[in-house]
């Protein structure tokens, strides 16, 4: 999405706010709709996305001001995102300077958020951002299933021969999780990486393959996928 | 109005004459970008009838089907008259009532002579990238070029001699001209009408495509089993190339499993080969420099001793096995491959030994004995 | 695991003759560098080109052979990695002449124990000419070298041969972060074991034989063509894996005098070619398996082998031989089993300009 794209945005925005006068009048009065009614008191401008659902109340700005180009940006953004995410009426409050947005969903109490990436979270949650708690188990939880693939993966119990995959992918090189489904002229057809897996520990390791649904399978999956997360992919020489 | 009429008219004609021009170009670029082989006469144009999804074949550009080809190479197959004494013809060593094989440890050819290699079946030749066990050639038209003249197989003197021979048969002469509209007939036309028929001779329809194709009782559990260790434990899949695209059980790769090192000095063999700077495909008719396989094509060291994986279908027709024809059964192959092959310097990495059990070695010969089709092209006709 | 790879196409091709003769061929070949498949280049590589022409030129030329990095497993001859040595003691015992000597690169041994030698022994006893054993970390961080001085001797030594003082170095030592740790033998085996181990040590030469390594070059005259034998690459490659000598710069600046230096290390299971000021680096193929090459730092010299197809034991792995120039140089030649040989000549490394692209990992 390039920038001449956004400024188009901005600018079908701009023409989208201009009926809004008259709909703030019919608006419901619950809190966020009340602050759309003191807009035109406030020097604030209200941005309507061109759905009608998502609103965002610039403040210290006025209405049928210019906005300065960063500041469009900006409304233009958080639009976007907030339709990109999901159908619901969103009204979103901008504040002059800082950066925490306020968001209120379907009529629901403000929530603060630090910025646009964090607002899918809080969306889900119904308004809630996570816990520090709940970081941490997901966070812990994520890692023990990478570190006991991690453990499998430099071990040659996978095998029978005393040789493990680490021999051949130290830092799980050469695997190319992102490359899967492809065909592996080993096997002669096209295969995903758990296949690969059990391939490399019947013929390499000379052990006995794992079942699809084995934990160990998964958590050497989870260990290769995560080691090669970010790395640079050249299509045609995996 | 007049005028204007006469003009119109002028304009007409000049349009006409302009269409003519262009008429006439297009049929002179249409006549130009014609295959420039030979003049090819309209002849009922023939499809092959292949499975959904499997690859066609690579037909040459200039050698395009044709019943009318199809039929006079189908007659030149199977006529003995294509070697030096009347007595051998393709079919003899390609015999329809032998998988397209001959049976035989290696080929006998014209006075009872042996060559050195294992006749090959021509069933599905059509789908691999090179024929011969080393791959000399690369269509099955440069195939049928070479047993003509080679003096163990059909011994003619030379291609000319065959050409002469051939067009002082009447019937032959008649349907060359019709098939090639010519009436001087070249050892092209010839090659170019065996492998036109000889690509008519594909096979699917074995109980293994109907499990493929989900018929879970098409083949016996032991088959069932013996699938499975195919592409396991026993690692034939990867040489054994099968998929639905490609379902032939070749990688159409040279490999060495160890077959040719039979306490032969291969080394001095394959100095000696590249000295002489000779022909491969005079070498090939060598018994100690044909067991040198692809090294004879490429002369690179790595191909010493490797020949052409074999594709499977109908191998329970095709006995004995090995590019020497050394292995008796289907029993014998696994046995061979079982224990990793025969050692030597040049040994594939890809063979060591299996470890197969008694009841896994069965399955396995289970699973190629349902490789064997239902219909086989030919089955009527009888090589005399 | 890979589909075909594109790199196939980058493999140098069989190089025909033609009407060439063999020796003009063996000169315009030797001057491109990296050479494949001669078709003199048999069943048996000792009779490579670069072997022939050495052997005629002159009285000081040589060639000796190297096997490299086993890892073997005390499972028996017929473990893949013990078929493996087996394939080139008897590769090299075919080769026709003989080397003049055969240097073991290191790491014979996968986890240091008595059997894993005592298997090697046996099937390296077979070799005929004089063999000079190199130790690798599989072979010492079991019982810091123990067991394997007592199966061949001292890890450090220096040798004289037709002209050209040969060096041994023991390479792989590491500080002791094991006796803080309470590590059992076997911990600190597997630790040293793992390459991409990131709490693992660099690999030093240490001062105590950078001192021994002075006084022994202080003897030898400053053209005398100089060979370094070491497990560890001798210079910094890549960290992550250990591919790396940490005090590399410190043994450089010992070999700085010499005219004609050559370093032959293991470790790094790959074909692999560098040249810092006037020394040449050459890698050493292993017996076992390929190592994948680095994500960087992957020296600009070196013509990349293709990724080895896993179904084929032979593929990427081999042993090589060295010959020795009048002049003391070294034409390295790598000999890759299932694939054809490679040779990187020392002509070819004055004229690289450009990093030889390969495949990526």
């Amino acid at each position: 999405m390039g920038i001449p794209y956004k400024i188009f945005l901005c600018f079908c925005l701009c023409l989208a706010t201009l009926p809004y006068a008259a709909k703030a009048e019919d608006s419901s009065v619950d809190n966020a709709s009340n602050d759309l009614r003191q807009s035109r008191e406030k020097a604030v401008q209200v941005v309507t996305a061109c759905d009608g659902r998502k609103k965002v109340i610039v403040e210290g700005c006025q209405e049928g001001e210019a906005m300065p180009e960063q500041k469009a940006r900006k409304v233009a953004e958080l639009l976007m995102t907030l339709m990109e995410f999901c159908e619901d009426e969103i009204i979103a409050k901008l504040p002059k300077t800082g950066m925490f947005i306020q968001l209120s969903v379907n009529g629901m109490p403000y929530v603060t958020v630090g910025d646009t990436e964090e607002i899918p979270l809080i969306l889900v949650h119904g308004g809630k951002a996570h816990t520090e708690r709940e970081k941490k188990i997901w966070a812990a939880e994520m890692n023990r299933m990478i570190t006991e693939g991690y453990a499998l993966f430099h071990s040659p119990g996978l095998g029978k021969n005393g040789i493990s995959c680490d021999m051949c992918h130290p830092d799980a090189s050469n695997t190319h999780p992102e490359t899967y489904p492809k065909y592996q002229t080993q096997m002669n057809k096209a295969v995903l990486l758990r296949d690969m897996i059990n391939w490399c520990i019947e013929n390499p390791m000379e052990g006995d393959k794992l079942a699809e649904d084995d934990q160990k399978m998964k958590a050497v999956e989870a260990y290769i996928i995560s080691a090669r997360a970010g790395k640079k992919l050249e299509p045609g020489k995996h | 109005m007049t005028r204007t009429h006469r003009e119109e008219r002028g304009n007409l004609m000049q349009r006409v004459m302009e269409m003519m021009i262009h008429c006439f170009m297009v049929y002179c670029i249409f006549c130009f970008l014609q295959p420039a082989a030979f003049p090819q006469p309209e002849g009922d144009s023939y499809v092959l009838s292949l499975p959904p999804g499997v690859l066609e074949p690579v037909i040459p550009e200039n050698n395009p089907l044709t019943k009318e080809k199809i039929a006079l190479g189908r007659n030149l197959y199977f006529d003995k008259r294509l070697s030096a004494d009347d007595t051998i013809s393709c079919a003899t060593c390609h015999d329809p009532q032998k998988g397209f094989a001959d049976g035989r440890t290696v080929a006998v050819g014209i006075k009872g002579q042996k060559g050195p290699r294992n006749s090959p079946t021509v069933l599905n030749a059509a789908f691999f990238d090179t024929q011969f066990w080393d791959g000399r050639a690369l269509t099955l038209e440069d195939q049928a070029k070479q047993p003509i003249v080679n003096p163990k197989e059909m011994g003619m003197p030379s291609h000319d001699a065959l050409v002469e021979k051939i067009s002082n048969i009447p019937g032959y002469r008649t349907s060359f001209k019709t098939v090639f509209g010519t009436d001087k007939i070249t050892i092209d036309h010839i090659v170019t009408a065996i492998a036109s028929f000889e690509r008519t001779l594909i096979s699917f329809n074995a109980p293994f495509d109907r499990f493929i194709a989900g018929k879970n009782d098409a083949i016996s559990d032991s088959a069932q089993r013996g699938w499975k260790l195919f592409q396991g434990k026993a690692r034939c899949i990867t040489c054994h190339e099968f998929n639905r695209s490609y379902p032939f059980f070749t990688n159409n790769k040279f490999h060495n499993v160890g077959v040719a090192m039979k306490g032969e000095d291969f080394g001095s063999l394959a100095r000696k080969a590249a000295s002489s700077g000779a022909d491969p495909s005079l070498l090939a008719q060598e018994e100690a420099s044909a067991e040198l396989g692809r090294y004879l094509v490429t002369k690179e060291p790595k191909d010493i001793g490797a020949f052409k994986t074999s594709g499977l279908r109908n191998i329970a027709l095709t006995a004995p096995y090995m590019h020497d024809g050394s292995e008796l059964t289907l029993e014998s192959v696994i046995e061979f491959y079982n224990k990793g092959g025969v050692s030597n310097p040049n040994l594939d990495g890809g063979i060591r030994p299996l470890n197969l059990t008694e009841d896994e070695k069965k399955d396995l010969v289970e699973f190629m004995k349902s490789l064997t089709s239902d219909d086989l092209p030919e089955s009527g006709a009888t090589v005399k | 695991m890979s589909t075909e790879s594109n790199g196939k196409n980058e493999r140098l091709k069989h190089i025909n003759f033609g009407g060439v003769s063999r020796r003009e061929f063996l000169k315009t070949t030797m001057k491109a560098g990296v050479v494949v498949a001669s078709s003199e280049y048999m069943l048996n590589p000792s009779q490579s080109m670069v072997q022939q022409v050495a052997m005629k030129s002159g009285a000081e030329e040589f060639v000796f052979a190297y096997i490299s990095d086993s890892h073997l497993l005390a499972r028996g001859k017929e473990h893949r990695f013990a078929r493996a040595l087996t394939k080139a003691v008897e590769d090299v015992n075919a080769m026709k002449p003989q080397p003049d000597f055969i240097l073991y690169g290191g790491d014979l041994a996968q986890l240091g124990l008595r059997d894993e030698f005592s298997l090697g022994k046996e099937i390296i006893a077979p070799l005929k000419p004089k063999l000079y054993m190199m130790v690798g970390e599989h072979d010492w961080y079991y019982d810091m070298g123990e067991a394997w001085k007592e199966f061949f001797g001292k890890p450090t030594c220096s040798f004289d041969h037709k002209g050209v003082h040969f060096v041994v170095l023991n390479s792989i030592l590491v500080e002791d972060y094991w006796s803080e740790k309470k590590m059992t033998p076997m911990e600190r085996m597997l630790f040293m074991a793992q390459l991409d181990n990131p709490r693992g040590r660099p690999f030093t030469v240490g001062e105590e034989q950078r001192k021994w390594l002075k006084e022994d070059l202080a003897g030898v005259g400053r053209g005398t063509p100089v060979v370094v034998f070491s497990h560890s690459p001798l210079y910094k490659y890549y960290r992550p894996w250990n591919f790396w000598t940490d005090d590399a710069e410190e043994v450089q600046a010992l070999l700085a005098p010499f005219k004609s230096v050559t370093v032959i290390h293991g470790h790094t299971h790959q074909v692999l070619t560098n040249k810092i000021k006037n020394v040449v680096f050459h890698g050493m193929l292993s017996t076992a398996w390929p190592w994948p090459y680095a994500p960087e730092g992957i020296p600009r010299l070196t013509v990349q082998m293709d990724r080895a197809d896993p179904f084929n034991q032979f593929d990427g792995t081999g042993w090589g031989t060295a010959a020795v120039t009048a002049r003391g140089k070294i034409d390295k030649t790598y000999n890759l089993w299932d694939r054809n040989p490679m040779v990187v000549s020392y002509e070819k490394l004055l004229t690289v300009k450009e990093q030889v692209a390969g495949p990526s990992y």
